[in-house]
């Protein structure tokens, strides 16, 4: 097999993991029943964005566009959502209206942008007067500046139904207070030709539109965590959006378990941001690993309203462990139990039929044993597939199957990731 | 009580036999919903959209033990028209280059191959997926897509050797 189709086969790993919902089986019976009384199953429309979800408020929204024209970004109502339309509203954007066409005729206009302290928003759209608009991407986005570059976020757009044209909104780090003019770079991709061709638009931001921050924190707050401690740095709320930040390992620290191979690799954080009392939605977040540590980043919607009270709900922590560890089995071990990293496996069976071995395990529901093989007489034989997943009182049950058989077993779990549960509020002081 | 069992009931109307039949399976279907959708929201609404289907057009089934994979085309074509009609709202996905690590997979290859194999024609990026994301067989897949059995073979070998020559001019980049 070729380097390609083992990596793509890698991807079944990660399929096998996956398990329908619990509330699958009262959703299957709930349609049949509403199809069965005649009534259309009317679907939300929505849209998912990759790291962020943001749900549209479609209609009932008019905006008096003759009357501010100049003020406002035109024909974004179905891209934005209602707080960024509120702010289109109230003149917080910024026009812009320069364009760049790419040889094929395809033309891309930045309509206008929006800044806070938190991100730059920038609103364009591309036209193609060939109709073939959803072949079409902008790859490669770069913002440049005297001081620096200022990487993209996030996109997201939607598409008119003649295919002639396509809105989008990207969010990139905001720049710096000193920054006037900015180059922004892209590619043209087509889907299918590899050829890609660049353009770039220059703009000159207006700093009166800029819309600063509302709530400006350090929190330096320490919890301590498995490997150490979650530090909790900073709030920034703008009318945007609202961002925590932190991290998880210092430089040293993640050299020091490199070294050691006894890495760490934190997958998600479980956040609540709570403001007055009520969960505020979150947008996305972010982990980030490079020479200066393991950094993260939650993303909340903009707190806009009178703040009394503000806290933060560290709930969660799951993260991958280098566990490398070996665990003798046999093939009568029944039940037999052991703990890694204080996570209880238990072995339920172990058995070889038809030139395979199979091992059923039990866990916690959130652990997975995110590489394992099994030492078959001593040859190191990788995970073919996992069968008979079974879910019971945040248990789970599955059985593992190697493509070999043999007398000598051992387990061997190079990594391992799960959920540590914390639980603990921090006040954030607003005054 | 077995599949043809449940079979024959589902199509005398009863609607609990067949739940009890999708539910049977219920693993094998989410994962080839989820393959298609990416997400678990979509990949239940699919199902959803598959039951009521078949529920009015079981009647229509000849052979019992054909159901499964009678249903499972069925449930690709949910899937399908879903995309079509969220096709207008496209998600941009965008992540910094490099540096953030996905929530669900960390691996760098793993994600460049992930990235690419979006830009295949999506006949053979949905091949592969069904080939080598659900390790099914080249007649399963035929008989999910309706297409020849060599056309799925070819589909599949065309996308390997594109994504191939895709990774080859990364890695001079």
């Amino acid at each position: 097999m070729n380097e390609i189709e083992k990596m793509l086969k890698e991807n079944k790993s990660q399929t096998d993991t996956l398990q329908p919902p619990d509330e699958l089986e009262d959703r299957l019976r709930s349609a049949l029943k509403k199809s069965c009384t005649h009534k259309k199953v009317k679907k939300r429309w929505k849209m998912k964005v990759a790291v962020v979800l943001i749900t549209f408020i479609l209609g009932g929204y008019y905006i008096d566009t003759l009357a501010f024209y100049t003020k406002k970004l035109i024909g974004y109502d179905q891209v934005m959502d209602s707080n960024l339309k509120e702010l289109n509203q109230l003149g917080n954007g910024q026009t812009i209206q320069k364009s760049y066409t790419f040889k094929n005729e395809v033309m891309v206009t930045l309509d206008g942008v929006m800044l806070d302290d938190n991100q730059l928003l920038m609103f364009y759209t591309i036209k193609d007067p060939h109709k073939k608009v959803d072949q079409l991407e902008l790859v490669s986005h770069s913002i440049e500046g005297l001081l620096g570059d200022y990487g993209l976020q996030r996109g997201y757009g939607s598409i008119n139904d003649d295919k002639t044209e396509m809105k989008i909104i990207n969010t990139f780090e905001s720049p710096s207070i000193f920054e006037n003019k900015l180059k922004w770079t892209f590619r043209l991709m087509k889907k299918d030709v590899d050829v890609q061709e660049e353009g770039e638009i220059t703009f000159t931001l207006n700093k009166d539109k800029a819309m600063g921050y509302t709530l400006k924190k350090d929190i330096n707050k320490k919890i301590k965590i498995d490997k150490g401690q979650i530090k909790f740095n900073s709030i920034l709320a703008s009318k945007t959006m609202t961002r925590i930040e932190g991290n998880i390992q210092n430089p040293i620290e993640l050299v020091r378990d490199n070294i050691t191979q006894k890495r760490f690799r934190p997958n998600y954080i479980e956040l609540e941001l709570i403001v007055n009392d009520k969960k505020i939605e979150e947008q996305g977040s972010g982990i980030s690993t490079s020479k200066d540590g393991i950094k993260f980043y939650k993303n909340y919607d903009p707190i806009i309203i009178d703040l009394k009270k503000v806290q933060m709900k560290f709930i969660s922590l799951e993260a991958d462990y280098d566990v490398n560890e070996k665990i003798k089995i046999q093939k009568n071990n029944k039940n037999k139990s052991f703990k890694v990293f204080n996570q209880d496996i238990i072995i339920n069976q172990v058995s070889q039929s038809e030139g395979k071995t199979f091992v059923t395990i039990t866990t916690k529901e959130d652990v997975i044993l995110s590489r394992v093989n099994l030492m078959i007489d001593e040859k190191k034989v990788s995970l073919q597939k996992t069968i008979s997943d079974k879910y019971d009182k945040n248990t789970h049950k599955r059985t593992l199957v190697f493509e070999d058989i043999g007398e000598n077993l051992e387990l061997d779990i190079q990594r391992m990731r799960y959920k540590e549960i914390y639980n603990k509020t921090i006040d954030i002081p607003i005054n | 009580m077995d599949i043809q069992d449940l079979v024959k009931k589902s199509k005398q109307g009863d609607q609990e036999a067949l739940v009890k039949l999708i539910m049977s399976k219920k693993d094998d279907y989410y994962k080839l919903a989820y393959v298609y959708m990416k997400n678990s929201e979509d990949a239940m609404d699919a199902m959803e959209d598959m039951i009521v289907i078949l529920y009015e057009n079981i009647h229509k089934l000849k052979k019992e033990d054909a159901f499964y994979s009678w249903s499972n085309t069925i449930l690709v074509n949910c899937c399908k028209n879903i995309l079509r009609k969220n096709k207008k709202n496209i998600a941009l996905d965008f992540l910094k280059d490099g540096i953030y690590e996905s929530r669900f997979d960390e691996k760098e290859d793993q994600l460049m191959i992930q990235r690419y194999l979006s830009r295949l024609n999506y006949k053979h990026q949905e091949a592969i997926k069904l080939r080598y994301f659900l390790d099914l067989d080249y007649e399963t897949i035929s008989n999910i897509l309706k297409v020849p059995l060599g056309t799925v073979k070819s589909r599949i070998s065309i996308g390997i050797k594109k994504l191939r020559k895709m990774l080859e001019v990364q890695e001079y980049e």
